[in-house]
């Protein structure tokens, strides 16, 4: 009797053993445990057995059934693992090859530069303000001291589009308006688009982007201007920035300082290694970036402050000029064809 | 301003090398564009030719002596002046009257006579400085005056005497004038305000501009009048930019000229007329009504300090103004009195003795401050944060950026009018070329500039955007900024090629949606395709509204007008982004999760072609039934079995009570009452 279930436990693990899979194991434990299964004929049988021998009998089938259940469960386990094993070898992917993403715009150096300076501007507590970019000769140039018939009226060439009507020249009418409307303190950039009668060319454009800005306050000095412009250059450029104030005319501001930053090209030597000139500079080591100045007292009159209580500074920077310098780029046209195999050079947003 | 390194020598002591002097003149304002060196052809050694770019306000640098007086003052050499012959003040009447009849616009007229002048080549150490500094050799007479202007800033003209038939000198506006013929023969349409200088009655030279044909210096001239003369710069600035007529004179006059300063250019004139041309110099005529005085400015100390943020010393203040040739006179603890000099018109304010005091101390010596902080004072910038996200909306959708010169063409403005029909374009009264004659009406030109160029360059598809301004008449100039994108081909994948799906009218729409979603405006806009922009496909086009008023368009270009423009198809859209931004709000309203499940149904319709499927959205939506929670159109269909003329659209409607668990039989209900009341309404088929 006991050898005939040795020889059933022999047979039936040997057989989950060799079953090849989880069907194959379910068919087995039909066949074995299931409802006419051969185990369950038997254990079914034990009220055949006489009284004395049952508990015996029982306790061994008992046994063996267990036995089976585990080792269908470890068959099972087994035949699981072996599956996955194998699909995580067929999924395998080959890790070379190209990402796949849809192809993402890219934002244009303009906005990437303009980007820039208005925030470092804004983190200094300055506030943005607009103005129209059809302006009349009042706000254009007679308010900021450039009266009628003045040669100063030359470093501008002028677009009209009526009588009185012309495309500011710069971002300075900003200035008037914002002054002519609100009291100090004040500090305020004004981004937007300027116009000068230029052709389009390597290096100058008949519209492009200025960033104007100024600060008027009671005892504001050139010293403070010096600060301003210094730590903002140097945020726009990097902190070891070199730069230099040397006296200019401009005139709506007295005194009046065109800013000039040391050449990242020859590091501010105005020569290459090899004593070759430096092309970026000029030779001249410094690179020429903005106008600046202390607000004229003439200005402050015409917008009704009383230059006895307030002063202020004002200044102008050209953007294409600034991402010229800061991505080495040596063509302003550039900028407006959009070509591009130009453009995907810069980040996307 | 260009000069020569030996030349300024003459005129101050000068111990620095070249490099020196360029660093400290450009240091002082005086940016010196070019230093290079000079071969003398004479050899009197080695000489640098010096490029200065001389500020408007800098008239007294348009000559050597001023900035030889720049020298002095900064680097504290001794200014000498070249030896002049002093000029008769002859007792005998002058042969030639003077008489200055506009005396606002000529403050003072001085002439001297040089008679038994030899006209011939100046020598060659004349000549080759003339040439150096960009002036063309004419004839000694001519080349001395040039010359003396170099050196003085001050602009002479030498009359042939002998064709002064009057022998009157009358400096007079036009009035009746009308033509007048100048020395490189152009006959010049005067102005009733143009300043002349006539000889009796008729006109021999446009003040200050250029000198006429008739009374010009020839090889026969044997006596000449050389003027030395003041005008005033807003006159001769008006009738030189009338005339296009920019000379070295008027460049001078504009800027200013010193009226002290005429007698001894007239001085050093005749002496070396004496060396070169063998001439004899006599009187010496002089009109001069009205000497100028320059007043006396008060120069605060407190203001000095208060302005550059740094103290000054009294005794510096008065050494550097002395240095300029100010008068200075202290004026007790309060600060000076200040009376600048006559070559100097550009210092008559405080200020500007600020800005010089400034300057002679060095904007290098002067510190760097940061004003102290007002917290609280700047406002957050709506519009930027608006730009920026809707570019950065944009670039993820794969749009890239670019950016147009707003001109365009009255060709293309008449083609694409913008946002709104019938726009009128802003002319530019002076265009460059005619293809910028107008302001853009609208953003396409550029986009379609765009695409052209990166077409050329063969490229698959091209997906761009624009933020700017645009321009129009409403009578008068207004502007207002403008959205506007352009798409062509599809959109492209990074990675392994997989088939391409081209753009569609859609994916156009969808990036309008996308917008407006982000700027909050989803819910009050409207779409339609009545009214819409004829540029565009009429039937792949459509127009937004926001609350009822126009925002923009979307659609495919008219075929005819890419076929005008040998253009591939694309895709459009332009929204009023000041329209837009008005509307944005960055508010946001969370509704608490729902507490029961919602059951979804679908419904499929066929109906005419023409049917908008937005119609029965609306009618759903206009229901407000609580338990219908929402509707969408997902689906849209046509071709067998759908009957020709027919379309398929299918739409899922969500149910949901906000109390309990909707029963099935309940939800049935519902949706059979939905669909059998709407394939009644508009006549739709249900589909199966």
């Amino acid at each position: 009797m006991n050898e005939s279930l040795d020889n059933l436990r022999e047979e039936v693990v040997g057989r989950i053993d060799r079953s090849a899979s989880e069907a194959d194991v379910e068919q087995l434990r039909i066949e074995i445990l299931g409802r006419s299964g051969t185990l369950t004929a038997l254990l079914r049988g034990l009220k055949d057995v006489p009284a004395e021998e049952r508990p015996g009998r029982g306790q061994q089938l008992n046994q063996l059934r267990s036995h089976i259940e585990e080792r269908i469960a470890a068959r099972l386990q087994a035949l699981k693992a072996e599956k996955r094993a194998q699909a995580l070898s067929d999924e395998r992917v080959d890790v070379t090859l190209p990402g796949s993403r849809r192809e993402r715009g890219h934002i244009h150096p303009l906005t990437l530069v303009m980007d820039e300076i208005i925030d470092a501007f804004l983190t200094m507590g300055f506030e943005i303000a607009r103005g129209p970019e059809i302006e009349d000769d009042y706000h254009n140039f007679e308010a900021l001291n450039i009266p009628k018939d003045h040669p100063a009226r030359d470093m501008q060439d002028t677009f009209f589009v009526a009588k009185d009507r012309l495309l500011r020249t710069h971002t300075s009418p900003v200035q008037i308006r914002v002054m002519e409307s609100r009291k100090p303190p004040l500090q305020i950039i004004a981004p937007g688009t300027v116009y000068r009668r230029d052709e389009l060319d390597v290096t100058h454009s008949p519209a492009f982007l200025q960033v104007e800005g100024f600060m008027v306050d009671r005892g504001i000095s050139f010293s403070d201007l010096k600060g301003v412009l210094t730590h903002v250059l140097r945020r726009i450029f990097s902190e070891d920035t070199a730069v230099r104030f040397r006296p200019s005319f401009f005139p709506f501001t007295e005194p009046s300082a065109e800013v000039d930053i040391g050449c990242f090209n020859c590091g501010g030597k105005g020569v290459l290694p090899g004593s070759q000139p430096c092309r970026v500079c000029k030779g001249t080591g410094w690179l020429e970036i903005l106008g600046s100045g202390m607000i004229d007292p003439q200005v402050f009159r015409f917008v009704g402050y009383d230059p006895e209580k307030f002063s202020g500074f004002a200044f102008g920077m050209g953007v294409e000029r600034i991402a010229m310098l800061k991505f080495g780029i040596e063509d302003m046209r550039l900028f407006f064809q959009n070509d591009v195999r130009f453009l995907r050079q810069f980040p996307t947003f | 301003m260009k000069l020569t390194l030996n030349w300024l020598k003459e005129f101050v002591e000068l111990k620095d090398s070249p490099q020196k002097l360029v660093e400290a003149l450009t240091m002082a304002g005086l940016e010196v564009e070019s230093l290079a060196p000079l071969r003398s052809p004479d050899g009197r050694g080695e000489d640098w030719l010096i490029d200065v770019a001389v500020t408007p306000n800098r008239g007294d640098c348009l000559g050597i002596l001023g900035l030889a007086r720049e020298v002095a003052a900064l680097r504290g050499g001794r200014l000498r002046l070249p030896a002049t012959k002093l000029l008769p003040a002859d007792s005998k009447a002058p042969p030639v009257k003077v008489e200055i009849r506009s005396p606002r616009c000529c403050r003072r007229y001085s002439a001297s006579i040089v008679e038994s002048i030899q006209i011939g080549p100046s020598p060659a150490w004349m000549k080759s400085r003339l040439e150096a500094c960009g002036i063309r050799s004419i004839n000694n007479v001519v080349d001395v005056t040039n010359y003396v202007m170099l050196e003085t800033g001050q602009p002479l003209h030498a009359f042939d005497l002998d064709r002064l038939a009057a022998k009157r000198i009358v400096v007079r506006q036009a009035k009746g004038s009308k033509k007048f013929v100048t020395l490189d023969g152009v006959e010049r349409d005067l102005a009733p305000e143009d300043l002349l200088i006539c000889d009796g009655d008729a006109p021999v030279a446009l003040a200050g501009i250029m000198g006429g044909r008739d009374s010009e210096v020839r090889a026969e001239t044997r006596a000449v009048l050389i003027e030395s003369a003041q005008f005033d710069p807003a006159t001769i600035r008006r009738t030189a930019k009338r005339l296009g007529l920019h000379s070295e004179a008027s460049h001078r006059f504009e800027r200013g000229v010193d009226p002290e300063g005429t007698i001894y250019a007239l001085e050093r004139a005749s002496s070396l007329l004496a060396e070169v041309a063998g001439g004899r110099p006599l009187n010496v005529i002089d009109r001069y009504p009205r000497p100028l005085k320059p007043s006396a400015i008060l120069l605060r100390h407190q203001r000095l300090a208060d302005l550059i943020g740094i103290e000054f010393k009294g005794a510096e203040v008065e050494k550097n103004l002395r240095a300029l040739g100010c008068k200075v006179r202290r004026r007790g603890t309060i600060g000076f009195n200040v009376v600048p000099p006559t070559y100097r018109s550009d210092l008559s304010r405080e200020a500007d003795l600020i800005e010089e005091l400034a300057r002679l101390r060095g904007y290098e010596k002067i510190p760097f401050t940061l004003p102290r902080a007002r917290l609280g004072g700047a406002k957050p910038d709506a519009r930027l944060r608006w730009e920026r996200a809707i570019r950065a909306y944009l670039a993820g959708e794969g749009l890239t950026e670019t950016i147009h010169l707003p001109f365009a063409s009255a060709e293309m403005n008449a083609r694409f009018s913008g946002t709104a029909d019938g726009r009128k374009p802003v002319p530019v009264l002076n265009p460059l070329v005619q293809e910028s004659a107008e302001l853009r009406l609208s953003l396409i030109p550029g986009l379609i500039e765009s695409l052209k160029i990166n077409l050329a360059q063969r490229v698959k598809g091209f997906s761009a955007f624009a933020l700017g301004k645009v321009f129009f008449l409403d009578p008068s100039p207004r502007e207002r900024h403008h959205l506007a994108a352009l798409l062509h081909g599809g959109r492209e994948r990074i990675g392994l090629r997989a088939p391409e799906t081209p753009f569609t009218f859609l994916d156009a729409k969808g990036l309008v949606e996308g917008i407006l979603e982000r700027v909050g405006a989803a819910g009050r806009s409207t779409w339609t395709d009545s009214g819409v922009p004829p540029f565009l496909h009429p039937g792949q086009a459509g127009r937004v509204e926001l609350d009822g008023a126009g925002l923009g368009y979307v659609g495919a270009i008219h075929p005819d007008l890419s076929e005008a423009l040998s253009l591939p198809r694309f895709f459009l859209f332009e929204v009023d982004f000041d329209g837009l931004v008005q509307y944005a709000s960055h508010e946001i309203a969370i509704r608490s999760l729902p507490r029961f499940p919602s059951v979804e149904r679908d419904l499929a319709v066929v109906v005419d072609e023409s049917f908008p499927a937005q119609q029965i959205i609306n009618w759903i939506k206009n229901l407000r039934h609580s338990l219908i929670e929402g509707v969408e159109v997902f689906d849209q269909y046509r071709g067998a079995p759908i009957p020709e003329g027919k379309k398929s659209l299918a739409y899922a409607i969500s149910y949901r009570a906000e109390n309990r668990t909707l029963t099935d039989s309940e939800v049935h209900a519902l949706h059979q009452d939905l669909v059998s009341r709407i394939s009644e309404l508009f006549g739709a088929r249900l589909r199966g």
